[in-house]
């Protein structure tokens, strides 16, 4: 079953999620994969992943890193196992922005399209995103750019994931939720 | 009166006409204080909000002054409520006033419901 996961930063959504994803492997037997979206530019980005490794540790995840072109995953793996994919948020941003500074405006419509094939393609995909829709005030175009495009994303793979998560500290608040399979 | 609410770029105004049958969207501006009933619809009411901070006048004194024509409406809004509290003062005052607004609609309201991602929850 594809799962779509959100909420608010450092809430236990990537926790959630790590469960869930080993859940669905087990119930399945199937192998598990981590898809590692994030592109280390600092030693904060570094310390950030090896604490998130450490935390993956005994879980059982093969990881895979793919910070840009999410369907290239997909040659390295069995698409029948389970993914994790975290987070849609670090996907959109390599797509969208590179190290030089160049600007993709065309990211957010080409990975949603590529989102939506890849949950197609494996049909047990657990995609984590970061709800940044809240703020009183707007931002810079640049980034109400990005956020629009990170809604779209969102809107797509709530659309066609099978359950829809809202996780604030734990608490799960189901927007969408189809019998488990 | 039906309200919808969520986070921006939600798709909220999608999911109200298809679930409210909207004909007519009002669109709030920032530089007008006043609502269109002639509409079935008024979308972004933050805006209006915004104009009334601009005009010193209380959106919910407002809104219930009126409270008879907005029957049967669906009334949009943002939800502005979460995130870092604004620098600026004018978007303080906005963030507190959509707030109070906000609480005077949803109480008098048939439905409230919430858009997340483009999937409503029905809240009341």
């Amino acid at each position: 079953m594809n799962i779509f996961i959100s909420g608010g930063c450092k809430n236990g959504k990537s926790f959630f999620a790590q469960q869930k994803a080993r859940e669905q492997a087990e119930l399945l037997g199937r192998p598990l994969y981590y898809l590692a979206t994030m592109i280390p530019v600092d030693e904060e980005d570094q310390s950030r992943i090896s604490r998130h490794v450490e935390e993956r540790a005994g879980w059982g995840f093969r990881t895979v890193e793919q910070g840009r072109n999410i369907l290239g995953a997909l040659e390295r793996t069995d698409p029948g196992g389970v993914f994790l994919l975290d987070s849609v948020t670090a996907l959109l941003s390599n797509e969208m922005f590179d190290e030089k500074g160049n600007v993709d405006l065309t990211a957010p419509e080409r990975l949603k399209n590529d989102l939506a094939e890849f949950a197609e393609r494996t049909g047990n995909t657990i995609f984590v995103s970061d709800f940044i829709y809240g703020d009183a005030m707007g931002y810079e175009a640049l980034t109400e750019r990005y956020r629009a495009g990170l809604a779209l994303c969102d809107r797509t793979l709530a659309k066609v994931c099978q359950q829809v998560i809202e996780v604030s500290y734990g608490s799960l608040n189901y927007f969408k939720r189809q019998d488990e399979q | 009166m039906n309200v919808v609410f969520g986070g921006a770029y939600q798709g909220k105004l999608d999911y109200a006409k298809e679930q409210f049958h909207t004909r007519e969207v009002f669109v709030c501006s920032d530089d007008l204080a006043e609502l269109d009933f002639s509409k079935d619809t008024i979308y972004r009411l933050e805006d209006f909000v915004l104009a009334c901070v601009k005009e010193g006048k209380e959106a919910a004194d407002y809104l219930r002054d009126h409270r008879r024509q907005l029957q049967g409406k669906t009334v949009i809004c943002t939800d502005i409520s979460q995130g870092i509290v604004p620098m600026e003062a004018e978007m303080r005052a906005l963030r507190e006033m959509t707030g109070r607004a906000m609480l005077y609609l949803t109480k008098e309201a048939e439905s409230v419901t919430r858009v997340f991602c483009g999937l409503g929850q029905k809240i009341k």
